[in-house]
């Protein structure tokens, strides 16, 4: 294990790159990439490594950079890809593919509003919008986490139970450019946490179509069987935080990491780096009396809806914070939490930081005490942040 | 649905406590990489650190700012710094209220910055301010790219220094992300940084309390107008490109000062006349310089480091071949001299020709009946045609030389001549010629080389017979052995003490001479000649070489194993020297001039008598020299020529090859061996086309190419007249056009 001064987009390419050599002794590791800001330092990384079994591949377009993924995969070999707003809108139809083939790919997204006009800062409306490719999607907040969660991804995606694509989610600049101080383990260590990949439907020798027609029926069961692949997903996770607790001595993060929201009355709710300015805040509003709390949504899909749940239960009111919009809804987590909420809890989404403003203390701290004092709950309020 | 939350007020908001530092640079200066080095410094300190940019959709040249933060335990804040504990400003003019907002007092504000604090008076009084000129150390110790000065890694160590972190642990960092290289820098911004304590108490600065009041942004649909914005970019510059003309290596290698690079360009781009009229400049003699010229200016060229030297000799002959050279009028002079020039030879003729062409009055001594000297008496009718010779020799006397011809001037003679003319220049060339102190040369059979080749290229019609062996590896010796076959000789070996690398002959002509048919022996020194009354045999002993000596060649050391040659004839090339006993009594050489019992005389010394370099070409340009030192005692305006320093000229390596297809160089035509080794006929048909002036590189010099103009990131260098003008109000400085000029005829400024 050594600390290293690294970005997180960095991590994210050095544990891609242990994972892979992980494989060696199975199918090794593909991969496709093509750049764009602000994931271009990640594959940069990538390119310059070296594996013993494996490629990876520059290719022209984000959609062809998930089709070489998706081929490697269904070889047998543990993939990595990464990419960004535009990007994934260019990649989508892929994004949709690897998910419904079941395939264990492992993808970095860096979260960058969408344009035009030409935005290159953080924003979630990008990988949101995928909610519905049939990936896991995981929201970080530290350089750490940014590693350890896409070691971990491996091991879900891979799982018999799961066999699904995993998307590692991490906030632009604020993340990705970032540098600190991060643990990265020994080659030998992340072998002996990641088995080697025997992918069920592995393409071998005998050639065979793969994602041919379906039948009503056909599709009706592959969804369904999705869908219970989905249900597989917190069950699993829950192992792989002990196999990782085991493995590397440190705690993986709950897919709801909630900070002092037990005996609060108040709650707000985030997303990404955000969770950190919100946690000061939090403590500045107990001092003074006030029982708020935080929760933090790092698992976007599967929803954890139960986990969720259990947390609002008891609360008064709720502060959603989007760094996002879903133009004619508000804000994308609030939409999916607000059912969650317990009768007579007041839930109020707020926007901030769409298009990658700085979030700082004194715009929460208004949030906060918005929340705290509106008689009831109102239309979506957009934070301009500057 | 949505409403508006930006006009309420919010209470303050407690900042984190850790030490914050905020950078302030411009793209290209690498302040993220700065702010990097400072964490891994604390990093190493067991610090925790947290380190990142400010990035945008501006490239270099924009203002930018990066952040560290340090702390005794885990970061967690991932805002950005606005209340920064220190300052660092790597560049003055960013110094603005916007940069310094937020900072505490007390705190640390370092600027990069030739001014010591003291010239900083009045200003930043509440803080600790730090001075270091960093882009100057950082342009000592040549960090950057290839035109823009990189300051980071040096500011860094300054840094350093105002915090009193250790130099140690500085070093460690560096180690530790590769950036080593870069520490002897640093280390100089360590110990040289001023620091001034803070005069005087400061308020400390708050976070906001309200939510900002945003500016109105316009609604997309209501947009009318496109980029570019009015964004003056300029005043984002901290070095400024500029267009230069520097010094062509052909051009600085050119002992007779030509501009090369000039006629080359001029032929390339304007066709024969105008290049003749570069070479007219300098030279009466490009006809006779394009055919015998060793080209020094093809040793210097930076083409030879792609596909080969540009033929300049081929090109310089072509051009001669089109047009005449020489000046066709000479200038009006309002206070003609009286020059007499003593020698009709390259250096006599250049003396006359600079003179004549500024309209003074030029009496030309030649003691042979034609002028041309060693060109006419020495160089073969095979090499240089003297049709060729005749044509440029009478093109001097055409601007109105008087030539007195046919007879050697004695010492009387000369000593007279400074009472009959205003000055006088002595071009007498070398005279004295250099024998064999050994047994035998008495012989019938042994003659001078120079003799030989007099009585060939005068007398005509000289005969030999058998074996000649010539002794020698210098251009005469070449010529004596080509024209010994072509006056008959059955065999012909040149034997030479060293090796071919040391040979002094143009190597084109060794390689001629040996597809003749001549034979070539290294490493052997003559010690004398055996026969009774005529020559029968050279006696020769081996050589060995040993370490260089003067001339930088390997010195040859006289074994004692000896061995005989049979031959026929002996013709001996073993090198000549001036001849001073032509200087009347009382006459004395110093640094090219005449003092007579140490009072300057207005006579100089030109040429071989005065430099021994014995080339035309070294020639040419000292016969120019010896007329314009003359000519300066009488008139100060006429510029003295000086040949530039070799080492000024744009080297191959600022040279972008890749703006530059490859392409071989063109020869001249050369009659085949055979056929050309039993005549005079001109060897040497020279180029058959002026193309070969499109591969000269242009080194130093714009050809207005475009590539600054295609290079640009701002679009905002355009075509103006023969040039370019950059438009400075958006010029970022990011010096991308200095980087990307093929031929180095840009660089970057200090502002």
């Amino acid at each position: 294990m050594t600390m290293e001064l690294l970005s997180a987009n960095h991590a994210s390419a050095v544990a891609a790159t242990l994972a892979g050599r992980a494989n060696r002794s199975a199918r090794g590791f593909g991969s496709g990439v093509y750049p764009i800001t602000p994931q271009t330092e990640c594959i940069e990384l990538l390119c310059n490594q070296e594996f013993e079994k494996g490629h990876v591949v520059r290719v022209e377009s984000e959609h062809s950079a998930m089709a070489v993924c998706m081929g490697f995969a269904l070889s047998g070999a543990r993939t990595f890809t990464a990419s960004s707003s535009n990007g994934l809108a260019y990649m989508n139809e892929n994004v949709f593919a690897a998910g419904f083939y079941r395939l264990p790919i492992v993808m970095m997204a860096v979260n960058r509003a969408l344009g035009p006009p030409w935005n290159i800062w953080v924003d979630h409306g990008d990988t949101l919008s995928l909610r519905d490719a049939g990936w896991v999607q995981l929201y970080c907040e530290t350089n750490q986490e940014v590693a350890d969660t896409t070691l971990a991804a491996y091991r879900l995606a891979e799982d018999r139970r799961v066999m699904l694509p995993v998307m590692v989610c991490q906030d632009a600049f604020i993340l990705s450019h970032t540098m600190m101080m991060t643990d990265i383990p020994e080659q030998a260590a992340v072998d002996a946490f990641l088995p080697a990949l025997d992918l069920p439907h592995r393409v071998s020798n005998r050639p065979r179509t793969v994602g041919g027609l379906d039948t009503p029926h056909e599709t009706e069961a592959h969804r369904r069987q999705q869908e219970v692949a989905m249900g597989q997903v917190q069950p699993v996770y829950a192992e792989v935080q002990a196999e990782f607790l085991k493995h590397f001595g440190r705690k993986l993060a709950d897919p709801v990491v909630s900070y002092r929201a037990d005996d609060a009355e108040v709650l707000l709710v985030s997303m990404g780096t955000i969770a950190a300015t919100v946690r000061t805040v939090v403590d500045e509003a107990r001092a003074k009396g006030v029982r708020a709390g935080a929760l933090r949504v790092r698992m976007f899909r599967p929803f954890p809806a139960e986990v969720l749940a259990r947390a609002m239960a008891g609360k008064k009111r709720v502060g959603i914070i989007d760094r996002n919009l879903c133009p004619g809804l508000g804000g994308i987590l609030w939409s999916e939490m607000r059912a969650l909420a317990p009768a007579g809890c007041l839930v109020q989404d707020y926007m901030a930081g769409v298009g990658g403003g700085d979030v700082r203390p004194h715009h929460l701290k208004w949030i906060l005490d918005d929340l705290c004092s509106r008689p009831e709950a109102g239309a979506p309020i957009f934070l301009e942040v500057g | 649905m949505l409403s508006s939350a930006n006009s309420t007020l919010a209470k303050p908001s407690v900042p984190l406590r850790s030490l914050e530092i905020r950078l302030h640079g411009r793209g290209g200066q690498g302040g993220v990489t700065c702010a990097k080095i400072i964490a891994a410094v604390y990093a190493g300190l067991g610090k925790s650190v947290q380190t990142f940019g400010d990035y945008s959709g501006e490239r270099s040249g924009a203002p930018v700012r990066a952040y560290t933060r340090v702390s005794d335990s885990p970061i967690e804040n991932r805002n950005k710094i606005y209340l920064p504990d220190h300052l660092l400003v790597l560049d003055p003019t960013l110094l603005s209220d916007e940069v310094l907002a937020g900072l505490a007092p007390g705190g640390t504000l370092l600027v990069n910055t030739p001014e010591p604090p003291e010239k900083l008076a009045g200003r930043f009084e509440a803080q600790r301010l730090a001075t270091v000129d960093a882009t100057a150390i950082a342009r000592r110790h040549k960090i950057g790219a290839r035109s823009v000065v990189i300051v980071n890694t040096t500011i860094a160590g300054a840094f350093a220094r105002a915090l009193d972190l250790p130099l140690a642990a500085l070093e460690e960092a560096y180690r530790h992300l590769g950036l080593l290289s870069n520490f002897p820098a640093a280390r100089e911004a360590y110990e040289k940084v001023s620091i001034r304590p803070p005069l005087k108490e400061g308020v400390a600065a708050k976070a906001p309390t309200s939510l900002p009041v945003l500016p109105t942004v316009m609604p997309l649909v209501d947009h009318v107008e496109s980029p570019p914005t009015a964004l003056r970019t300029g005043n984002w510059r901290t070095e400024t490109p500029a267009y230069v003309e520097n010094l062509a290596p052909c051009s600085v290698f050119c002992p007779a000062g030509n501009d090369v690079v000039g006629f080359i360009q001029a032929l390339a781009t304007k066709g024969e006349a105008a290049a003749a009229e570069v070479l007219g400049r300098t030279t009466p003699l490009a006809a006779v310089c394009g055919r015998v010229c060793p080209a020094p200016c093809m040793e210097g060229c930076n083409r030879a480091e792609l596909d080969g030297s540009v033929n300049i000799r081929g090109i310089e002959r072509w051009i001669s071949g089109k047009h005449p050279i020489a000046a066709r009028e000479p200038k009006a002079c309002a206070q003609p001299k009286r020059l007499a020039v003593v020698g009709g030879g390259p250096a006599g003729l250049s003396a006359a020709y600079t003179a004549a062409k500024l309209g003074h009055r030029v009496t030309l001594f030649e003691g042979e009946r034609a002028l041309g000297g060693v060109l006419r008496t020495g160089i073969p009718v095979y090499r240089l045609p003297r049709a060729a010779l005749d044509q440029e020799v009478g093109d001097v006397v055409r601007l109105g030389v008087e030539v007195k011809s046919g007879q050697f001037l004695d010492r009387a003679r000369v000593a007279q001549l400074p009472r009959e003319y205003e000055a006088v220049v002595l071009a007498t060339g070398l005279q004295k010629l250099r024998g064999l102190d050994g047994p035998g040369q008495a012989l019938a059979g042994v003659e001078q080389g120079i003799h030989f080749l007099h009585r060939v290229n005068l007398d005509g019609q000289v005969k030999l017979s058998g074996h000649v062996v010539v002794l020698g590896g210098g251009n005469t010796a070449m010529d004596c052995a080509r024209s010994a076959l072509r006056a008959g000789a059955s065999k012909v070996t040149v034997a030479y003490r060293r090796g071919r690398a040391e040979m002094p002959a143009i190597p084109e002509e060794v390689v001629q001479a040996e597809e003749e048919g001549v034979e070539l022996v290294f490493l052997v020194a003559p010690l004398g000649f055996s026969g009774s009354g005529r020559v029968e045999s050279v006696e020769l002993a081996e050589v060995e070489l040993g370490p260089p000596d003067d001339s930088g060649r390997r010195a040859p050391r006289v074994s004692d194993r000896k061995r005989s040659l049979r031959c026929d004839g002996v013709l001996l090339a073993l090198g000549q020297s001036a001849d001073l006993s032509l200087l009347p009594e009382g006459w004395k050489l110093q640094d090219g001039r005449v003092l007579e019992n140490g009072r300057p005389l207005p006579v100089f010394a030109a040429g071989d008598l005065s430099t021994g370099d014995g080339t035309v070409t070294h020639a040419i340009g000292d016969g120019r020299r010896a007329a314009t030192r003359a000519l300066r005692l009488f008139d100060e305006s006429v510029a003295e020529f000086v040949r530039p320093d070799r080492a000024k000229a744009v080297p191959a390596t600022d040279i972008r090859f890749d703006h530059f297809a490859k392409s071989a160089p063109a020869h001249g035509r050369h009659l085949p061996a055979a056929a050309r080794a039993r005549s005079f006929d001109e060897v040497d048909a020279g180029l058959s086309e002026g193309l070969e002036a499109h591969r000269c590189f242009s080194c130093g010099h714009c050809t207005s190419c475009d590539t600054c103009l295609v290079y640009c990131p701002e679009g905002i260098v355009r075509r103006a007249g023969a040039g370019y003008d950059i438009d400075y109000s958006m010029c970022k400085g990011c010096g991308i056009c200095v980087t990307e000029c093929p031929r180095e005829a840009m660089e970057m400024r200090a502002l």
